[in-house]
């Protein structure tokens, strides 16, 4: 059980300069004078990486804009949902969130959108018109929803800006020496006992070891261990900084005497740590998550629970660490001029479709369990919270399946090219029948690592296959049909509703 | 640890597979156009069946309990009993003897009594089933609402799905809730929890039907305050009163798929009468609004103005303590119709009324 993310708890991360805040300040009065002629929801879709924001992203837009099933969502059962497109995108130096290209591939390829690399964004507006009489004669029946796509790697850095070099190096090699990661750490751990944190600042000993610590890395995420708390998010996923010296630097262990000489190699990471945050991380942060007004949270807690308890407990980790980073809480019309505050936030545990619905009201208690402080913490600052098993996009169906005696609620999908399940490797065009396993009535049981087999190979609680996205026929008049889901509406209905009404 | 069901995966080709819950059209859209193996399709009111039998069965329960409270041994009961039994022991002696008479008079006679006799009990007999189907239907409707509660309440999907199931069954043959029938059909397919599901029926199919509940309920009441500011005698407004509310409940209950025969409707009066007397308490503070409008603002035009402002007032009332007894689910969304909603409506009646009558002036 990682310990050290405990260290803060409680207290208020500091994650900004008080230049930050001047400019978030400034941003914050822009956007305030420009929502008044057609007011703008910042919708932060915040997940790690693979927990599905591109897929999600793409399913609301398509629903919304081809009108797809959304009995829960107020605006378009009552009928008042006049139409939504995608308009052009406020800020011009990033780029456009490829929407018509993930929707080809999902539809047409039957295939999920590969990781996202770098940073996108969309502007979405939604005609409607307002239940209310003052709001529908007196508003502009328009509403603006920002979102902005990004590599899930990225957001582990922001827990970085609240902590010095030195104690993310101590954090770092901490969880190395761990259990769950001693197999996997252990070259690097090798290589920086080579190294000598007095030494002089060589450049190809620096590159070895960032090398070394990103394949440490890059093992932990593999799949089978599913592991989530992995900062610097860019070591991951580079995007455009590959090779740069700002990527070049790695944990160290801390001089004994407390103190390294100007030109040692402790020295230089530390500058290049300090760099990475400046010109990496902090203007990620203060672009995109700093103006936030609204929040969903994507968790694909079945991936943690298939590589077993150590993952799972990970997953707490990053999860408790990055969501300290926002700030919830309700907020007057006035004070919302300067300062932002996020207040309401989804969790969303997806890819619910994985599973038969008996089991989504334990997949929602799995989640809860997972992000209690985060939501704790919400709520105390007065932010509305809830907590939905959700799919946005649905790739499998419903049956009962009767097997060896036991009437199982099982899902029909057809699992992805190479998926092996039950020693059999499918081809990603069989259909097939799956029974994923029971999911605890307790979730306890689940982070209680000494109550489960540690190993994944020998656990056959849970297998969650991944499966193809659905088959989507067209009508005679050649259109394609709105992408299915499971509980998309009634989280739309949460984050939206409000500002729909 | 307790022992979990181990997950499995099997080939289509080789499982016996029952396919759940398909929605109608969307699903069959989007099923892969090569599918083999034994699928089929089960009817879907056998899913999910205990669930929703142990929620009737509870609401049964709380029925009876109710209804043995009340009950106890009562004199009254006695010998209203007996004094049936004797009277139909009379009839059926004095029928006897006119047969007989006809016979010992004429032969045809004695034929053509005993064909009619036949055909009064043919016609008794079926009144007599109407009518038992008639309450039938609304204990239905009473224990379908405790069902809707009850799934709500622990937002149960498998009960919610039975309820809605038989909420389209008896609206099965109004053809003007067709379209929320298929609403329904589409969600039931759907994933969505138990309370979201009854939720949804009742927007989408019982708005319509509560819009036009409330126009006969305000109609009534705009007939009744008219009919009472004009009305020559006491006596004409009173049975009018009467007869107007009367209809307004039968109507009612008959826009929500009740059907009431003779006793259907007592028994649906004694509900609403049930229903007045225990808002009857919440709502003192509309009956000081009646009194105010009624007795000073409208009096003060004119005595009898007033008097059709409360009349009307009533008779909304009543309306709306149908439209409570009567609706197949909860008002969930909305707390249903207020006597408030009605005020406007009646106030600008008798308004216009005024201001014609001085016109005549």
């Amino acid at each position: 059980m990682p310990t050290w993310w405990r260290e803060h708890r409680g207290t208020e991360l500091k994650l900004t300069t008080w230049t930050d805040d001047a400019r978030i300040a400034a941003d914050n009065l822009a956007d305030f004078a420009t929502g008044l002629f057609t007011p703008t929801v910042r919708l932060g879709v915040t997940g790690l990486s693979r927990s599905g924001k591109t897929v999600f992203i793409t399913a609301l837009v398509h629903n919304l804009i081809h009108g797809g099933r959304l009995p829960l969502f107020a605006p378009w059962s009552e009928g008042r949902l006049a139409r939504a497109y995608l308009a052009h995108q406020p800020d011009d130096n990033v780029p456009r969130f490829d929407y018509e290209r993930h929707v080809a591939t999902l539809v047409e390829d039957r295939e999920w959108p590969h990781s996202t690399r770098q940073v996108s964004e969309l502007r979405l507006t939604v005609e409607y018109e307002s239940a209310g009489y003052f709001s529908r004669t007196l508003g502009r029946g328009r509403l603006n929803v920002d979102i902005v796509d990004y590599p899930g790697e990225w957001l582990l850095d922001l827990p970085l800006l609240g902590k010095t070099y030195d104690q993310w190096s101590s954090q770092a090699i901490g969880l190395a020496r761990e259990s769950a990661r001693k197999s996997l750490s252990g070259p690097w751990l090798e290589a920086l006992a080579g190294a000598s944190a007095q030494g002089p600042a060589d450049e190809v000993l620096a590159a070895n070891l960032a090398e070394s610590f990103t394949a440490y890395l890059e093992a932990c995420r593999d799949d089978r261990h599913a592991l989530s708390a992995l900062p610097p998010g860019r070591f991951l996923m580079p995007g455009d900084l590959a090779g740069s010296p700002a990527l070049t630097f790695a944990p160290l262990v801390r001089p004994a005497s407390g103190q390294a000489p100007k030109e040692s190699l402790w020295a230089l990471m530390e500058r290049r740590y300090e760099a990475y945050k400046t010109h990496v991380v902090r203007p990620f942060f203060r672009e995109h998550f700093a103006r936030l007004d609204r929040q969903i949270v994507l968790v694909d807690a079945l991936a943690a629970l298939n590589a077993g308890p150590l993952a799972v407990a990970d997953l707490e980790a990053a999860l408790a660490d990055i969501l300290a980073c926002f700030k919830p809480g309700s907020g007057s019309w006035l004070s919302g001029i300067l300062t932002r505050r996020i207040d309401r936030i989804l969790f969303a545990a997806t890819k619910a479709d994985h599973l038969h619905h008996e089991g989504h009201a334990r997949l929602q208690a799995v989640l809860a369990r997972l992000v209690d402080r985060a939501v704790e913490r919400a709520k105390f600052s007065g932010a509305a919270v809830d907590i939905v098993a959700m799919a946005a996009i649905r790739a499998t169906r419903e049956a009962r399946l009767k097997h060896e005696g036991e009437d199982l609620g099982a899902i029909l999908g057809t699992p992805l090219p190479g998926e092996r399940v039950g020693g059999e490797t499918y081809d990603g065009e069989t259909e097939i029948a799956v029974f994923p396993g029971d999911l605890p009535a307790d979730p306890e049981e689940l982070f209680d690592a000494g109550r489960r087999p540690a190993e994944p190979e020998t656990d056959e609680t849970w297998r969650f296959v991944r499966f193809r996205p659905p088959k989507l026929e067209k009508t005679v008049e050649g259109f394609t049909l709105s992408l299915p889901h499971i509980r998309l509406d009634k989280g739309l209905q949460f984050l939206l509703g409000d500002r729909l009404a | 640890m307790t022992t979990r069901r181990k997950p499995t995966a099997i080939r289509l080709d080789t499982a016996d597979i029952v396919l759940e819950a398909a929605p109608a059209e969307p699903e069959k859209a989007r099923r892969p156009g090569k599918q083999h193996g034994k699928t089929k399709t089960s009817d879907r009111v056998e899913i999910g069946g205990d669930a929703i039998d142990a929620a009737l069965a509870e609401a049964q329960t709380r029925v009876e309990a109710r209804e043995v409270r009340r009950r106890g041994f009562r004199w009254g009961r006695l010998f209203l009993a007996a004094l049936a039994g004797l009277i139909s022991l009379s009839f059926g002696l004095a029928v006897e003897r006119l047969i007989r008479e006809l016979f010992a008079r004429n032969d045809i006679l004695g034929q053509i009594g005993l064909g009619l006799l036949a055909l009064a009990a043919i016609g008794l007999l079926a009144m007599a089933l109407r009518e038992a189907i008639a309450l039938l239907r609304l204990r239905r409707i009473d224990r379908l609402k405790a069902a809707a509660e009850k799934a709500l309440e622990d937002d149960d999907s498998r009960a919610a799905r039975r309820v809605l199931g038989n909420l389209a069954e008896l609206y099965s043959d109004r053809p003007d809730t067709a379209r929320g029938r298929a609403a329904l059909d589409a969600h039931r397919g759907e994933i969505i929890d138990g309370g979201d599901l009854i939720r949804l029926a009742e927007r989408d199919l019982l708005s319509p039907l509560d819009k036009r509940a409330r126009t006969q309920a305000l109609e009534a009441a705009k007939r009744v305050a008219v009919v009472t500011a004009v009305s020559p005698r006491a006596v004409v407004d009173i049975a009018f009163v009467l007869y107007a509310n009367l209809k307004l409940i039968r109507q009612v209950s008959l826009i929500y798929g009740g059907r009431p025969g003779l006793f259907g409707f007592f028994k649906l009066l004694g509900h609403v009468v049930g229903h007045l007397a225990v808002t009857g308490g919440v709502s003192a503070g509309d009956s000081i609004l009646q009194q105010l409008v009624g007795h000073g603002l409208a009096a003060r035009l004119s005595a009898r103005l007033g008097e059709g402002v409360v009349n009307g007032l009533m008779t909304a009332r009543v309306g709306v303590s149908a439209i409570h007894v009567c609706r197949p689910l909860p008002f969930i969304e909305t707390g249903g119709p207020a006597i408030r909603d009605f005020l406007g409506e009646l106030t600008r009646l008798t308004g216009g009324a005024t201001e014609k009558g001085d016109e005549a002036e």
